[in-house]
């Protein structure tokens, strides 16, 4: 997805869609939300122009920001994005168990970001292969091998 | 992991900045490679050694204390 924008413009394309996305929903509120969605318009554009701007600098987070990492910066992102995951997963769970310990109503937020977590989870197990049984590397059948000695 | 990346590359005058274009990586990976903080997938490590007309298991040894000796 994506691959036919420059590399550099991925990201704040990205940027762009999600924020113009959020200032939309401002919008359809209704109300006074024309000014929290002018807000996230501005804001929006200056995040985006300066993720552009750090994708030509020579930096790790600068590569990744311009969308062209080498392998070491790629496993950087990648190990970041698992501890993210993580992250939010302990956290979510540290939500349900604290809105089930005070009888909130509030805990199912907490337990829905769990559970998608928890399951993005296995679809990655699955997406890359753990679990794929290939067979092994036995042409005999079964059969005893034949000793090299006899 | 020791590698011989550093002792190449001055050997052969090259900047961290140039070993990096030719291999198409980043300035900082290779640093990362000199420094023994990355260790590169097989397809970089053999580019490296191809790089530098050495074998994969002279660039890199697991066993040397330190590299070039």
């Amino acid at each position: 997805m994506m691959t036919f924008i420059r590399p550099r413009l991925r990201k704040p394309v990205g940027i762009a869609l999600g924020g113009t996305l959020y200032a939309a929903a401002w919008v359809v509120h209704g109300g006074s939300g024309w000014l929290f969605a002018i807000i996230a318009g501005i804001s929006t554009i200056a995040f985006a122009i300066s993720w552009y701007v750090r994708g030509g600098r020579d930096d790790d987070e600068d590569a990744l920001a311009g969308s062209h990492p080498d392998e070491r910066q790629q496993l950087l992102s990648q190990r970041s994005w698992a501890l993210a995951g993580k992250i939010a997963m302990l956290a979510a769970f540290a939500g349900v168990v604290a809105a089930v310990a005070a009888r909130a109503g509030w805990w199912w937020p907490f337990a829905a970001i769990f559970a998608v977590t928890g399951f993005g989870y296995l679809l990655g197990l699955s997406n890359y292969g753990v679990g794929e049984e290939d067979p092994a590397d036995d042409a005999n059948d079964g059969q005893k091998a034949p000793s090299p000695i006899s | 992991m020791q590698n011989r990346v550093r002792e190449q590359r001055t050997q052969r005058g090259l900047s961290q900045a140039e070993l990096a274009a030719a291999l198409g990586v980043s300035r900082q990976t290779v640093i990362s490679i000199e420094g023994g903080r990355y260790l590169p997938s097989l397809p970089l490590a053999f580019a490296i050694a191809r790089f530098f007309d050495l074998t994969v298991d002279k660039m890199f040894d697991p066993d040397e204390e330190e590299a070039g000796r």
